[in-house]
């Protein structure tokens, strides 16, 4: 059989704009659920990004006391030579200290101002061979107790708190995005449902003249993934818009840890690709059980 | 061209709707199925174009066993049965010639076919000047010459109707029967279900009648009783 293109091309525009209130009820709530969907998205490639920025950064810092004895020093820094589980270390003196104090707080000249190169502590930064938090952290505890040594400090526990949150936050988010993707695919099937109820004469008279489920199908089922497709569309732009945001937000505060939470276009490729397949599979099989569920009857 | 062997149907919860119903008619025929309402004449229509499926017994429509006959394959075996109805079944916003045309882009004919076929259907059956009327703005008799068309643009091979003058009066009606009489003799076969004793009186065609689901009278030039 010749598939008529312009009679399906016909039949589903005509379809959409019969009943544009429900046609955008279903378009905004699939653009509801997956912009919700692509911020989750986001989120984990984000979380993925700063894991594998401080992956090789979790290290922890050896605070020495001011009036440590230099051969106290000496003995930390032997023993931090001598244990199997540090990859490398490294001594920080107090002018070192000060550079890296005086870039921090490059903004607040009166803090700096208050504060002198010998007023810091000296530290020993300490490169494990595990770079696991858990591994660090018991590590670090064997030299905390050191003579000499007023505290240690890990860096990667801010990280590993921070990546709790956001997973937490991006699986909140998933969890709402499947919800409302199931809800959107529900709204869906009942506006087909609506749109079949619409045309039930038509399709009576196509039935018995001998039209192929196919042929009756396919319209009904292209305007459920246009929906679908649409809303995606609006939801991709809902996250490139929240994209640009956060770059500004980066950019104007210079806040460098959530750097990786700014996607790049290669990064936003295919979150987009996921929106839109999702959007059209939601059309898909919204309209597509509506459809085989009326057909069926 | 239609053969039923030991038909029965039953819808589940009401009583039997055919039971053990055995028929043959022949290309060309011209059949009335008679008997009153909710004797099986319905049922025995929709068993043809397989809008039902037997409970037991076989049909046969064109040498094929259509109880058989895959679903993906119904459609081929509509496209050779028109269909006529008592309430025209037509699509309100569309004109006759849309209404007509719609029954061949369904089934993807292509557009310089239905060009075509869809004016000399509109002559044949007599509405030539009411191409692009809406339904509301027809007469019923008219209506129902726009289901013809509809059902017979096709040239199906058999032409099922379901008390097709039930809403017409009796002049009307005799259009109509005119115009069905017309078809049949182009070799279409018609099986005809009918209230109507004047037009089965007076067309003496060969009679099937049902009572209570039961094939009672099976008669060649026949009349109503």
């Amino acid at each position: 059989m010749a598939l008529r293109v312009d009679y399906i091309f016909k039949e589903t525009g005509n379809n959409l704009v019969r009943n544009p209130s429900l046609t955008i009820a279903t378009v905004l709530t699939v653009a509801v659920s997956l912009s919700l969907l692509g911020a989750a998205l986001v989120i984990q490639r984000g979380v993925d990004g700063l894991n594998t920025r401080f992956k090789d950064d979790v290290e922890f810092i050896v605070w020495i006391k001011p009036d440590a004895a230099s051969e106290q020093i000496e003995a930390v820094d032997r023993a931090l030579a001598d244990s199997p589980q540090v990859r490398d270390h490294r001594f920080v003196n107090t002018e070192e200290t000060f550079t890296e104090f005086q870039d921090f707080w490059k903004d607040s000249p009166e803090v700096l101002a208050a504060v002198a190169p010998d007023q810091l502590p000296t530290s020993f930064r300490v490169v494990p061979v595990i770079p696991d938090l858990a591994v660090v952290q018991a590590l670090g505890a064997e030299f905390e107790g050191l003579p000499g040594v007023r505290a240690v400090d890990y860096a990667g526990e801010y990280i590993k708190r921070l990546n709790d949150f956001t997973r937490v936050a991006s699986n909140i988010m998933l969890g709402a995005a499947l919800a409302s993707a199931a809800a959107s695919a529900l709204l869906m099937y009942n506006s087909i449902r609506t749109a079949l109820f619409a045309r039930r004469r038509e399709i009576e008279v196509m039935r018995l003249v001998g039209a192929t489920n196919w042929f009756i199908r396919i319209p009904f089922m292209l305007e459920g993934m246009i929906q679908g497709v649409v809303g995606a569309g609006v939801s991709t732009l809902a996250v490139f818009g929240l994209n640009r945001v956060i770059r500004n937000l980066l950019n104007t505060t210079d806040f460098r840890l959530f750097e990786s939470f700014a996607l790049d276009s290669t990064e936003l490729f295919p979150v987009a690709m996921t929106l839109l397949a999702a959007g059209a599979l939601i059309g898909f099989v919204g309209s597509g059980v509506a459809v085989t569920r009326y057909l069926d009857a | 061209m239609i053969k039923l062997e030991n038909v029965t149907k039953e819808y589940p919860g009401s009583s039997v709707a055919l039971r053990n119903a055995s028929a043959d008619i022949d290309k060309g025929e011209f059949v009335f199925l008679v008997g009153p309402s909710g004797s099986g004449k319905s049922t025995f229509l929709r068993l043809l174009n397989k809008q039902e499926d037997p409970d037991e017994g076989r049909i046969f429509v064109a040498g094929k066993d259509i109880s058989k006959l895959s679903s993906w394959k119904v459609p081929m075996l509509r496209r050779n049965i028109g269909c006529v109805f008592q309430d025209f079944k037509l699509l309100p916003n569309r004109t006759v010639a849309e209404n007509i045309s719609f029954a061949l882009e369904v089934i993807g004919r292509p557009r310089h076919v239905i060009k075509n076929q869809v004016p000399a259907i509109c002559d044949l059956v007599g509405l030539g000047d009411k191409v692009d009327k809406y339904p509301e703005q027809l007469s019923g008799g008219e209506q129902q010459r726009v289901s013809i068309a509809r059902a017979f643009v096709n040239r199906p091979l058999i032409l099922l109707a379901d008390e097709p003058t039930g809403n017409l009066d009796p002049q009307t009606a005799i259009g109509i029967m005119r115009l069905l009489d017309r078809i049949n003799k182009t070799g279409t076969t018609v099986v005809m279900a009918t209230h109507d004793r004047g037009i089965v009186d007076t067309m003496r065609r060969r009679v099937i009648e049902l009572s209570d689901a039961v094939i009672v009278r099976d008669q060649a030039r026949g009349v109503y009783e």
